[in-house]
């Protein structure tokens, strides 16, 4: 993971991010693009990433505050290495999201919002539609969406992460 | 394979390996239509001959307000000395829709395809893919993609020799419901909080940059091609129903029936045979409770409703209801409304942008209501309470038609399933409930 005192954009970053300063005729519209790389590089917003976005882009520190705390996915405190979201919205619920709540909370003994003291696991619900109804209930585990879930198979796929990591 | 019903157009190569890659897509007849406007047919397809036959297909906006896709784009005024953009709306974010994600990560090409398309009836040489940042995988699909369009000349400057130039690229929203409403969305591609904004002006005159815009849903794109390769009047029969409603259409359904899943139908057909054949009937020993027809934002139907409801945008407005984005949310005989109502409440109520008042209290106190019904702590006056100040949350008191979309997915199950809220009324009065 990348340091985060200090930010920089990392190698690969940094390509991407001067590929996307020619697609865009104002440079406003890095600002998001800017925090997913971050993101990517680091596992979350740091401080010292602001001032560097904001640098980056030429936009001031405020707007890129206000744009990491409009969207859900910025996060700007450390997360675990696995973010957990259970998906609790109308389709998932009716395929049993409760149970895979119960699961998690009762596997990983932590609450909506919280982090495993080992620092492997974050837990939340997700209460935007993932639009993965149709292979509800669901379940995502950083970038990747887990389909038709049961609270079986969500165990295995905790302890399999724990394994890996 | 095409389950009962179906008729596959958008969908015909979905389910073959490597659907999302570009020789499958020429295989399957991509890029035909592309080269037809550019080469063959050069001297046809003049933007007004593009706008024209997407005006004859009835095809209407598949994101879910069902405008006329050929009369939004003749409203893009051109030679206007700015630059003019096509902007593709891959937010689906819904509760109930997950039809353009199949498109997204199985179907890439044809976005990009029909934005080409776009491009060349609205003069406009700059496109953008805004996937909401869930999307992982379908950005990772949709940008390589892009890149063997680009490699193989149909995308870039001078496209396939015809002297055209289209560029696109793609955005990441970032876990935002509002960014899907086409102002917000723009906001947020010009790397801002996704705020709505007042309208008019619309994006079409007004829009990305200022500039003249058209802001298209991921299925609105990809039948554009089939349009061009076959002619507005074999779309627009394609329907069973009345006229108005164009073409098939994708459903994403999901909820209590046997066979969830995305399935591509003609426009107007029966809802009831759509449930019972398509989707492969509710689950055994239950029976249809109820529907919400096309994303949680529109008005359920009881089972009486639904048993007379076709799949086409007219019928679906004398039921009282919307064909809304096509995700379907089949509700069987188990279902608890109130609880249902609690995931569809907290919801609007976490995603309201909170620029206006009437959306961002109003979205709020219905969440609020339902929980305390919940825990059993509601009293007499609170839903009587509830459905009169949701009387006054949308109705052109807002911005956005947020608030008209809260109040239209939370108020009919209300109103519908009244003895259902009675009871839990009743049940925490006598303390069962705490
Ligand atoms: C709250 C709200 C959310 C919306 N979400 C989406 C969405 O996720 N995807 C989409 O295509 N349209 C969405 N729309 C509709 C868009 O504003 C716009 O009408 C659409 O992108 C136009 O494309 P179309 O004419 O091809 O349907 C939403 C509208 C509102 C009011
Ligand atoms: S309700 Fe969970 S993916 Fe749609």
């Amino acid at each position: 993971m990348r340091a985060v005192e200090n930010y920089t954009f990392s190698a690969k970053a940094e390509e991407r991010f001067k590929k996307l300063e020619t697609q865009f005729p104002e440079r406003e519209s890095l600002v998001l693009w800017a925090l997913h790389l971050v993101q990517e590089d680091a596992g979350y917003i740091p401080p010292s990433a602001i001032s560097y976005v904001a640098e980056r882009v030429g936009v001031s520190r405020s707007h890129v505050q206000g744009v990491i705390s409009f969207y859900a996915m910025f996060h700007d405190k450390p997360m675990g290495k696995f973010h957990l979201q259970v998906c609790v919205n109308a389709s998932c619920w009716l395929a049993g999201s409760d149970e895979l709540e119960k699961t998690i909370e009762n596997h990983l003994r932590i609450r909506p919002g919280e982090t495993t003291p080992d620092g492997l696991f974050t837990y939340n619900r997700q209460g935007e539609c993932l639009a993965s109804c149709g292979t509800a209930p669901v379940v995502q585990v950083n970038a990747d969406y887990h389909e038709s879930m049961t609270p079986q198979k969500l165990e295995t796929l905790i302890e399999q992460l724990k394994r890996n990591s | 394979m095409a389950a009962p019903l179906e008729k596959r157009i958008i969908l015909a190569d979905y389910g073959k390996p490597d659907s999302h890659t570009l020789s499958v897509y020429e295989a399957g007849g991509g890029y035909s239509a592309l080269k037809k406007a550019l080469i063959s047919e050069k001297d046809k397809w003049t933007p007004d001959a593009i706008i024209n036959e997407v005006k004859a297909s009835n095809l209407r906006g598949r994101g879910g307000a069902g405008f006329p896709t050929g009369l939004k784009w003749s409203f893009v005024p051109r030679n206007t000395g700015k630059p003019t953009y096509v902007v593709c709306n891959a937010d689906e974010s819904e509760p109930g829709t997950f039809k353009d994600r199949v498109i997204l990560e199985d179907l890439p090409h044809s976005i990009i395809e029909g934005m080409i398309l776009a491009g060349l009836a609205l003069e406009s040489g700059q496109g953008y893919i805004y996937l909401r940042g869930e999307f992982y995988k379908g950005w990772q699909r949709v940008d390589a993609a892009i890149q063997e369009a680009y490699a193989k000349g149909y995308l870039g400057e001078n496209i396939l020799g015809s002297g055209k130039t289209f560029h696109l690229a793609t955005y990441r929203g970032a876990g935002a419901y509002i960014c899907g409403e086409e102002t917000a969305l723009l906001e947020s591609l010009e790397g801002r909080r996704g705020h709505p904004r007042l309208k008019p002006p619309f994006p079409a005159v007004k829009g990305l940059y200022g500039s003249p815009t058209t802001v298209n849903n991921v299925e609105t794109f990809a039948a554009i091609p089939h349009i061009i390769n076959n002619g507005g009047d074999w779309f627009k029969k394609l329907g069973i129903g009345n006229e108005k409603s164009g073409g098939t259409k994708l459903f994403s359904v999901s909820g209590h029936v046997m066979k969830p899943g995305v399935y591509e139908v003609p426009m107007g057909i029966s809802l009831i045979d759509f449930i019972n054949e398509t989707a492969g009937g509710i689950r055994p020993g239950k029976e249809l409770k109820a529907v919400i027809p096309g994303g949680s934002s529109t008005p359920v139907m009881t089972r009486q409703e639904a048993m007379r409801a076709k799949l086409d945008y007219e019928s679906m407005a004398e039921i009282g209801t919307f064909l809304g984005s096509g995700g379907m949310i089949v509700l069987d005989s188990s279902t608890d409304m109130v609880q249902l109502t609690k995931r569809l409440a907290d919801f609007y109520a976490h995603e309201s942008c909170g620029q206006c008042t009437p959306c961002r209290e109003g979205s709020k106190w219905i969440a609020d209501i339902i929980d305390r019904l919940i825990d059993g702590n509601a009293v007499e006056e609170d839903l009587t309470t509830l459905l009169s100040f949701t009387k006054n949350m949308g109705n052109g008191t807002t911005i956005c038609p947020f608030a008209d979309a809260n109040v239209m997915g939370v108020v009919p199950i209300v109103e519908k399933f009244y003895d259902e809220f009675l009871y839990y009324l009743e049940k925490g009065k006598s303390g069962e409930g705490k």
